[in-house]
């Protein structure tokens, strides 16, 4: 059984012009010990998926429908209480944005042990030892003096590095970072992205990293799920994804990343790019959602929705023209 | 943070001092002439010229100003015109019931308005929310006296739960002191409840938006610790800031709170020294609320401080 298993997750959110279907109807899984990213534009879907698996979509005007089981249990069925104890605990989350993530008004030491305290029923000045070695852990120097400082004293890095020791203080079984170095600059991106390596296997956590740069991609994960429009287009791992991607919205996606040397084209030289841009999601799409910005698209695109089908083991794409292994030869 | 709290204190000495001019230079410029009052209406005009004299009135304006300023420092306010006390005297003998009173609506405001901006935010939208926000419309527009009788009315007259008005020394006992005092300081909390739970529902509605609000949550902490705990120390400074301002209101309010009532504090001496020219009273009055609002903010302004570690001095 799969650590998680995510299943016809929809996320909408009531708007007063209609309703917004943030995801409409995505399955994966996630099993323990491995790393998925999911990638795609902004506004792709990526984030409410992920803050969905919490349920920390406010209700309303969202609305969380599928089901998400985590070790066999579906979260969506649990009461708060217990919904509480997992946060933080079992499945803990790193945000986008240390530099406002973090309570302003609290010292870093009070943050990381309130984990522990609530989890683990640890005592004031067990938490903050804990705190301390958490700190160390993710290669603070000086960490007594640090968690008795606020976290404006420290730098955006450092506190990319007080939301890892908080989201693995209580050693969750799975952990959501939704773009943690999107924010940062790139040495300490590297950094970052190391260290949560580095951890996950002394850890031993599953993460879902939510990305839109591929780069991070190729270099920590194992699997990967390519959303648009709300919707799962592909999935598949990591080398096969880079290697031969099936959908053209993947495609484009690899095909607009700076390579050195051969990825400018025309005459000025541009980057590559996917013409247009994310279709709103609040009208119901008929047809395939990448219809609109597709370079290969035909009318039967635009009339009849693909299916997730399996164009290689392993490797599943909506689209109705990319190829299927072995189907040229039978 | 030492040498902070010493320039802030020397600080409050011009604004004293400016508070002092204005107050002694509004009775200068005032209409209407204590020594005619005193005289009565058989005087003749050598009768009131006699004792505007004995009173000091007839000397120059600096003059007057200059020893009324330097009798301060001295800890001598000068001596009613009226009753012939001295009044610094007159003011110990008043100030308990005003200092009750204002002590006792601040606790009561606070611990009543806070919680229930706190609730509001939280429940933007809903009937709770616009209850609360309906309650400090009525709170801000309803006048004290107003507010004042209605209690008194309800609660006194009618249910007979309460003494009408009066007030009872603290020496006398805890309850008989409160059984008296909790109605004025109801209808004169209406309008600070109003303010103070208005200003902390729009500062925590703007805290909850925040992503540190998501990191908690995202923590498992339960809803009363991310409300209370991680929202509200966010909040605080807009927060105590108005209780500060405040205090004016209640200064304000206790005049006429105290007059409903018929509480002899500070307020009725005010008014009575007003309707008689009485001006030392006048001004010692207004000099001490002026100090106490001064000293109020002064420790608002330190007290920031313990709620933002990112405020320095």
């Amino acid at each position: 059984m799969a650590l998680l298993e995510v299943e016809n997750l929809q996320t909408h959110f009531r708007t007063p012009d209609g309703v917004n279907r943030a995801v409409d109807g995505v399955s994966f899984h996630v099993n323990a010990g491995e790393t998925v990213a999911i990638v795609g534009e902004s506004g792709c879907g990526k984030s409410v998926t992920s803050m969905s698996i919490l349920r920390l979509i406010p209700e309303p005007p969202g609305k969380i429908a599928g089901a998400i089981r985590f070790q066999g249990r579906d979260l969506l069925k649990l009461s708060d209480r217990e919904m509480r104890d997992i946060r933080g605990n079992e499945i803990s989350m790193i945000f986008q944005e240390p530099m406002t993530s973090l309570n302003p008004v609290l010292t870093v030491g009070r943050q990381i042990g309130e984990t522990l305290r609530l989890h683990q029923g640890l005592s004031k000045q067990q938490a903050e030892e804990k705190a301390v070695e958490m700190l160390t852990l993710v290669g603070i120097p000086e960490p007594r003096r640090r968690v008795r400082e606020y976290p404006h004293q420290l730098s955006g890095g450092m506190r990319q590095r007080v939301m890892i020791a908080i989201a693995l203080a209580c050693n969750p079984k799975l952990l959501i970072a939704d773009e943690p170095t999107t924010a940062l600059d790139v040495t300490i991106q590297a950094q970052i992205l190391e260290l949560m390596k580095d951890l996950k296997h002394r850890v031993g956590a599953a993460i879902v990293l939510i990305t839109h740069d591929l780069g991070v991609v190729a270099e920590v994960a194992e699997r990967v799920i390519v959303m648009y429009a709300g919707r799962k287009v592909e999935e598949a791992a990591v080398g096969p994804l880079f290697n031969d991607p099936k959908h053209p919205y993947t495609q484009g996606l690899l095909g607009s990343m700076p390579k050195l040397g051969s990825s400018l084209h025309g005459d000025e030289g541009r980057l590559a790019e996917i013409p247009g841009l994310v279709p709103s999601l609040k009208k119901k799409i008929d047809g395939c959602v990448f219809a609109g910005r597709c370079p290969k698209v035909t009318d039967l695109c635009r009339q009849v929705a693909p299916a997730l089908e399996e164009k290689a083991p392993g490797h599943v794409a909506a689209c109705h023209y990319a190829i299927k292994e072995g189907a040229i030869a039978a | 943070m030492f040498a902070y709290v010493i320039r802030r204190v020397l600080a409050t000495i011009p604004v004293m001092a400016l508070v002092a001019l204005f107050v002694f230079s509004l009775l200068y410029l005032a209409p209407g002439d204590p020594a005619a009052v005193i005289a009565g209406d058989q005087a003749t005009p050598q009768d009131v010229e006699r004792i505007r004299a004995s009173l000091g009135l007839d000397r120059p304006y600096l003059v007057r100003f200059g020893s009324w300023v330097w009798g301060i420092l001295n800890g001598d306010m000068g001596v009613s015109i009226f009753t012939n006390l001295p009044v610094t005297t007159m003011i110990a003998q008043r100030i308990e019931p005003t200092l009750s009173l204002m002590i006792l609506t601040l606790i009561l405001a606070v611990t009543i308005a806070v919680p229930m901006g706190v609730v509001a935010a939280w429940k933007q939208g809903t009937l709770i929310d616009r209850a609360v926000m309906g309650f400090a419309v009525l709170g801000f527009s309803v006048p004290v006296f107003v507010v004042g009788y209605l209690l008194a009315y309800v609660f006194a007259l009618e249910l007979d739960w309460l003494p009408v008005q009066g007030y009872t020394a603290l020496s006398k006992g805890f309850l008989p002191w409160l059984e008296n005092l909790v109605l004025p300081a109801v209808a004169l909390g209406g309008v600070y409840i109003a303010l103070i739970a208005r200003i902390t529902r729009a500062t925590m509605l703007e805290v909850l938006q925040q992503d540190y609000i998501r990191t908690a949550r995202a923590k498992g902490a339960g809803q009363g610790s991310i409300l209370f705990l991680h929202a509200l120390k966010n909040a605080a400074v807009p927060i105590v800031t108005v209780i500060g301002i405040g205090i004016a209101l209640l200064i304000g309010g206790a005049v006429v709170t105290e007059s409903v009532f018929a509480i002899p504090g500070l307020g009725r001496l005010t008014v009575d020294a007003i309707l008689r020219r009485d001006y030392p009273v006048i001004q010692g009055v207004v000099l001490l609320f002026s100090f106490v609002y001064v000293l109020v903010n002064l420790i608002i302004d330190l007290a920031y401080t313990l709620f933002d570690p990112r405020i320095r001095y």
